[in-house]
């Protein structure tokens, strides 16, 4: 030790000075210590700001799947599997695995073929049992209880392939089952072969509609009626129905329900017959082009028609309710075809579908947002019929022969683009196009709506009615404040706002909701009153003090008027509920509601932007209002000493000088109370209904963003396209709450070089 | 307009009476919310006097009186909500009087308020104590006095009870887990027969048979509770309650005010100390303050030494440029930033990314349900820290830039290296602006509830973050928190009105400890500055 700390401590007389030995390996240890210290804290604080900073990557790595192009990859051709034609119709099928495709020929043999591609699996075809020698004419598209085959002599035989899936020595092994049911005769005296066909079940039994000549059809119903004895009776009807055209029917398809017929014709018209009744009847017809309709189809559902025509054109269309009757709209035209669509089929899980051209050309378009988000040139020379895969993962398409072809599809986010986020949608069972959010239903098919709009649109509403409740207040508290408040009280009243801030979102929600709402409902007429009320209240306070002889008035500093003010603001506002109470009585006849409704129209929900304006107004008052006084309080004193100098009173002194020169702090202010306001949680969670409805009324509630992701993420499928959305919608709000407090802040640094100069 | 009434206008004298009228309207909303959230908080423990209103047409209702108000478009008269309690009974906690179709009000002396295990209160006077069927006390005083004398041995069994249910079957059932994963990471191994397997299904054995040991001890214990106390209800109702049930009784209009004391500050301490009942509506708070400190805790260890490196890193050892203040800039927008989007990037860095691969390397024998990738205490307070790491390195940054620049040239002049400048004279000096920083942070994260509710918190935990069983501190368990049941209780439970007082009280305790920390905050930066005001003179 060089130098003796004792000798310090004590002050004695210091020991004989020795000389100061400095250890050269002690010195460059120290040294060394300190370039490694000093590397450590460089390296420790990039990294921890960076991945602070990293926060924005992160959440936009999970968004950006939901914007990827989809893609199609070729698996493989298969040799066609037996020697034959294919059937006309919706022939082909495969299995949820991909592992065996079928397809119907001709001579009514189910062909199967082994898609695991090595070829050394070869499964034999089954050939339904009472064809004779008649041959398969049409397929009809697979509904409830499988496919339909339509012979050359007038008969049906109905068909289900079922894959059994066994698990022998742990690997997964599907072997396919066709099984044939019962042929029925559907024209048994002139046995005219099945053009085309159709089936459904509906609620009291199979229907079948085929088509036998250029425009005659037969409409077959079975009604199983249920006898309390003697089991259920069944009753069989046929009908004959000729369609009046002056062309033929080209394509024809039944929804699932039974209820609509759609039939295409050589001269570009849908022909819509409604089954409902026991008499068929002709609802409507449209024209879809000038060239022959040649593929039908319906998305998952059977809600939404697809069309294709001779020249390549496809488009969507709805049944869309019109003033009491119903209207078949036109939806979406996609990305045509250069040669006849020859093929239409759906997604068995979303909106999508592919259609496919008889030059081998297939092209995959989604249905809700009119997107066409695949072509692919399959190479298949006359190609015949296309099919997705039951996970959607795939797509085969067959040629003549029965050869297929597959491509796998990569898709997993195929509903979602920015149109469908931000832009008005056509959904199905919707008169119109709409901003719609509903992430969760009931049923099967259901389909997600997932547009942001009236989640922004909610979250802009309730910062509106935040900041409409806090700007005012805390910006004149603000200036009072920093300009004519006595320093003595400044230190009690800082604090309290200190603790306003510090409040607890959920505290305030909770309050909002449970005690607040309530209330409010009572009130509303005398909370409009109020600020009126409460004004005149204080500048008759201030006419009243004014009488008061200036004995008592000189014993009250200046800078303490709001000790003054506190009992007449309490005072007031209470009048200001009881007269609220006289006006809804005397001129509102009795109920503001009753009153809202008929003369304004408006309905009223307990939970509403009143009362969430009201509430984030306590979470937005303290930020504003300590901004705003900082800036204002930091104008450099003498302004004002030269503003009172020359004259000025403190009002003109603080609204003339001090206000303009912080504005741009005022600016900032707010900007930053927006921020906190679009980003709050749990007060607009717990104090609004939550409903994504787009209506400006203060009374009633909303769906802000960041309430619905507290909502759905919990209950969103990770990697799932809800989940994606709700990654999107916090993005949004990182993006928007940067971008305001960044402004903000910059403003506010240049307001302090300024005050640096001045 | 008169000169006078001119020259007012002029002097702008009545702006600044209006401009104080907003600061007083805002002062009246802060207060009078923390006063309300305090009224009813503390109200909710004081044992009142149970009213018996005798009605008109000779019925009678008796239970708490809650709230008075006016009959909507009943011409000024008034009614009274009752809490009638005895849920079992009537159906509905509250009931509302019409004040004109009371005929009398009377405070009897015997009516009892019990609480119990199942169905809320039960009020009503004591008819007859029972013990298997044979009746062994009658009357309201008789069978008070002989409750008095049997509940503190049912309390003892029901202890007993618990305590083999949680305790021994609890210590059982995470045995039996263990083994069965062990059997299923075997199995992954390909191990599916052999002397481990044969070992871990001998001992699984073992543990079943304790565990049907234990089975018939508590079906025992059960069978020797035989008492039952029957109350007599209004409208003649009778109910017949298990004493196993009945966890307190009290006779509030008899009682004194100093034994109301005594019972009042006996409730404050069972609402802190015990677990909850009944959906949370009822009983204590004590997992969820658990669950709030212990995650605080979490996250105060996780952003001190963050949140001061890169104070240190930002004011010390970085070059001062364009690019720092950039940073700057950025970390306090970060701020400013919504907490539910720190929760979004919790839940898709720390759950999904993280605690995933972390499941698939080391935890995979109880794949797919998940351990570490699904939400739980060390995600939620790691992902507080993130929230609160700004709020850290902004005061410790504000306290680096208040140290003198004479006090490190000094130390460096003396030789000193800058690390041991760093260490010995500029972070003695900074460390309370970091506690300050610090505190803040606790009390922002104690009262954050938005990213919690998709990080790991839930309505009721199974078991605490910390117990018996190695190793001792799970950090992979979903949590409990006083924000999160504020907002469970208050907006998702089936009786949200029999709750509300629950929620004022479980409020008035989180706005406790945010406003106590948040003061003692405040405190220690005003000293600091006034500390740092005269030293730079």
């Amino acid at each position: 030790m060089a130098i003796n700390l004792r000798t310090f401590r004590d002050g004695d007389a210091a020991p004989p000075a020795r000389p100061l030995t400095v250890s050269r390996t002690r010195a460059s240890r120290r040294i060394l210590l300190d370039r490694i210290s000093s590397r450590l804290v460089v390296l420790g604080g990039i990294v921890i700001i960076a991945s602070i900073l990293a926060i924005l990557l992160v959440i936009a790595a999970e968004v950006y799947p939901l914007f990827l192009k989809p893609s199609a990859t070729f698996v493989r051709a298969y040799p066609p599997a037996t020697a034959g034609v294919l059937a006309a119709g919706d022939s082909i099928g495969v299995d949820e695995y991909r592992e065996v495709a079928f397809a119907v020929t001709r001579n009514g043999a189910v062909a199967l073929a082994a898609l695991d591609g090595n070829g050394k699996r070869s499964l034999p075809p089954v050939t339904a049992p009472s064809l004779g020698t008649a041959t398969v004419t049409t397929v009809s598209a697979p509904a409830k209880g499988g496919y339909l085959l339509g012979t050359s002599d007038g008969r049906v035989i109905p068909l289900e392939v079922k894959f059994d899936v066994t698990f022998p020595n742990g690997e997964r092994t599907v072997t396919p089952r066709p099984e044939f049911g019962a042929a029925a005769s559907l024209d048994p005296e002139r046995k005219r072969a099945i053009v085309r066909l159709g089936h459904a079940s509906t609620a009291s039994g199979p229907l079948t509609v085929a088509q036998v000549g250029p425009t005659e059809l037969l409409v077959h119903k079975v009604i199983e009626k249920k006898a309390l004895i003697g089991g259920a009776r069944k009753e069989e009807t046929s009908a004959a129905l000729t369609i009046p055209l002056d062309g033929e029917v080209t394509a024809l398809r039944l929804d699932s329900r039974g209820e609509d017929l759609f039939i295409g014709t050589s001269r570009g018209q849908i022909v819509w017959y409604d089954l409902r009744d026991a008499d068929p009847k002709q609802t409507g017809a449209v024209e879809v082009g000038e060239a022959p309709v040649t593929a039908l189809g319906f998305l998952l559902g059977d809600r939404t028609l697809v069309t294709g025509d001779g020249r390549g054109a496809v488009a969507t269309w709805q049944i869309v309710p019109a003033g009491g009757a119903r209207r078949l709209t036109l939806i979406h035209r996609f990305k045509g075809h250069r040669g006849p669509v020859v093929a239409v089929d759906a997604s068995k899980r979303d909106k999508g579908f592919a259609t496919a051209d008889a030059r081998g050309e297939v092209h995959v378009h989604y249905g809700t947002s009119g997107q066409t988000l695949l072509s692919v040139t399959t190479g298949t020379a006359d190609l015949r019929s296309v099919v997705f895969a039951p996970k959607s993962d795939a797509l085969l398409v067959v040629d003549r022969d029965g050869g297929f072809r597959q491509w796998r599809l990569d898709n997993p986010h195929p509903g979602v683009t920015l149109g469908t986020l931000f832009g008005k949608v056509w959904y199905e069972g919707y008169s119109e196009p709409a901003w719609v959010w509903q992430s969760t239903g009931g049923t099967d098919d259901f389909e997600a709506k997932l547009s942001l709009t009236p989640l922004v649109y909610g979250t802009l509403k309730g910062t509106f009615y935040a900041l409409l409740f806090a700007v005012p207040i805390a910006l004149l508290a603000a200036i009072y404040v920093s300009e004519f408040m006595h320093a003595a009280i400044k230190n009690y009243v800082k604090p309290v706002v200190e603790i306003m801030a510090a409040l607890p979102s959920v505290v305030l929600g909770f309050f909002a909701g449970l005690w607040l709402a309530p209330v409010v409902e009572r009130v509303v007429p005398g909370l409009f009153l109020m600020p009126a009320v409460v004004a005149v209240a204080i500048l008759g306070a201030l006419l009243v003090w004014r009488t008061v002889p200036a004995a008592i008035r000189g014993r009250f500093r200046t800078g303490t008027e709001m000790l003054l003010v506190l009992p007449v603001v309490v005072g007031s506002g209470a009048v200001a509920l009881a007269l609220g109470g006289l006006v809804e009585r005397v001129v509102l006849a009795g109920s503001y509601r009753g009153w809202l409704l008929s003369a304004l129209g408006l309905t009223y929900d307990q939970r509403n932007s009143l009362v969430v304006g009201i509430a984030m107004g306590f979470a937005v008052i303290p930020i504003i209002f300590t901004i705003a006084e900082d800036s204002l309080a930091n104008v450099p004193q003498h302004l004002r000493a030269g503003s009172l100098a020359l004259g000025a009173t403190r009002w003109q002194t603080a609204i003339r000088i001090v206000l303009p020169t912080a504005s741009p702090g005022i600016f900032s202010a707010i900007m930053i109370g927006f921020g906190r306001a679009v980003g709050e949680t749990m007060i607009v969670l717990m104090a609004t209904g939550n409903t994504p409805v787009m209506d400006w009324s203060i009374f009633n509630g909303f769906r802000a963003l960041s309430a619905n992701i507290a909502v759905e993420l919990p209950e969103a499928p990770e990697a799932g396209t809800l989940f994606r959305v709700l990654f999107l919608a916090a993005f949004l709000l990182f993006c928007l709450t940067f971008a305001v407090n960044t402004v903000a802040e910059l403003v506010r640094l240049k307001l302090r070089q300024k005050y640096r100069y001045l | 307009m008169s000169s006078r009434a001119r020259q007012l206008w002029h002097s702008g004298e009545p702006f600044i009476w209006l401009t104080g009228g907003a600061l007083a309207f805002a002062l009246v909303l802060v207060l009078g919310l923390l006063g309300l959230i305090v009224a009813n908080g503390l109200g909710f423990f004081w044992p009142s006097d149970v009213v018996r209103l005798t009605l008109t047409d000779g019925r009678t209702v008796s239970g708490l009186l809650v709230e008075r108000e006016a009959i909507p478009e009943g011409a000024g008269r008034n009614r009274v909500k009752l809490k009638v309690a005895n849920r079992d009974l009537y159906g509905a906690d509250f009931q509302w009087v019409d004040e004109a179709v009371i005929a009398r009000r009377d405070h009897p002396r015997d009516v009892v308020v019990m609480e119990r295990t199942e169905w809320g209160l039960l009020i009503g006077t004591i008819k007859e104590v029972r013990d298997g069927g044979r009746i062994v006390a009658s009357g309201a005083e008789q069978g008070l006095a002989e409750l008095e004398r049997r509940l503190p041995g049912v309390a003892l069994a029901r202890r007993e009870i618990k305590r083999i249910e949680k305790g021994e079957v609890g210590a059982i059932n995470h045995a039996q887990e263990k083994i069965r994963l062990g059997l299923r990471r075997l199995s992954l191994r390909g191990v599916t027969s052999g002397p481990a397997v044969d070992s871990l299904q001998r001992e699984m054995a073992v543990l079943q048979a304790q565990y049907t040991a234990e089975e018939a001890r508590l079906v025992d214990l059960r069978g020797r509770q035989t008492a039952s106390v029957v109350v007599a209800a209004d409208g003649g109702r009778e109910k017949d309650l298990p004493l196993l049930q009945v966890l307190r009784v009290d006779s509030p209009n008899a009682m004194s005010l100093a034994a109301k004391s005594v019972r009042y500050l006996a409730r404050v301490l069972e609402f802190v100390w015990s677990d909850p009942r009944e959906s949370n509506t009822e009983g204590g708070v004590f997992p969820a303050i658990f669950g709030t400190v212990m995650m605080v805790l979490i996250m105060s260890v996780m952003v001190a030494p963050l949140g001061v490196l890169a104070a240190f890193y930002l004011r010390e050892y970085a070059r001062q440029g364009t690019f720092v203040s950039a940073v700057r800039i950025a970390v306090n927008n970060l701020a400013g930033v919504p907490s539910i989007v720190f929760g979004v990037f919790g839940v898709g860095f720390f759950i999904y990314f993280v605690g995933g691969t972390i499941d698939r390397l080391f935890f995979s024998e109880s794949l797919p349900s998940p351990t570490f990738g699904t939400g739980g205490i060390l995600w939620a307070s790691l992902t507080l820290a993130l929230l609160t790491v700004p709020v850290v390195i902004v005061a410790t940054e504000e306290g680096l830039a208040a140290i003198p620049r004479g006090m490190r040239e000094a130390s460096l002049a003396l030789g000193a290296t800058k690390l041991e400048t760093t260490l010995r004279v500029v972070l003695p000096a900074v460390m309370p602006s970091i506690l300050t920083g610090l505190i803040l942070a606790m009390a922002r994260a104690a009262g954050e509830v938005a990213p919690l509710m998709i990080t790991g918190v839930v309505k009721l935990a199974p078991a605490l973050p910390v117990d018996g069983f190695w190793p001792f501190v799970h950090l992979d368990r979903k949590f409990m928190h006083l924000g999160f049941h504020i907002y469970d209780v208050g907006f998702q439970s089936p009786n949200v009105d029999a709750a509300r007082p629950m929620v004022f009280v479980t409020t008035l305790l989180l706005l406790a400890i945010v406003v106590l920390l948040n003061l003692f905050a405040i405190g220690l930066r005003n000293r600091l500055r006034r500390k740092y005001a005269m030293s730079a003179v």
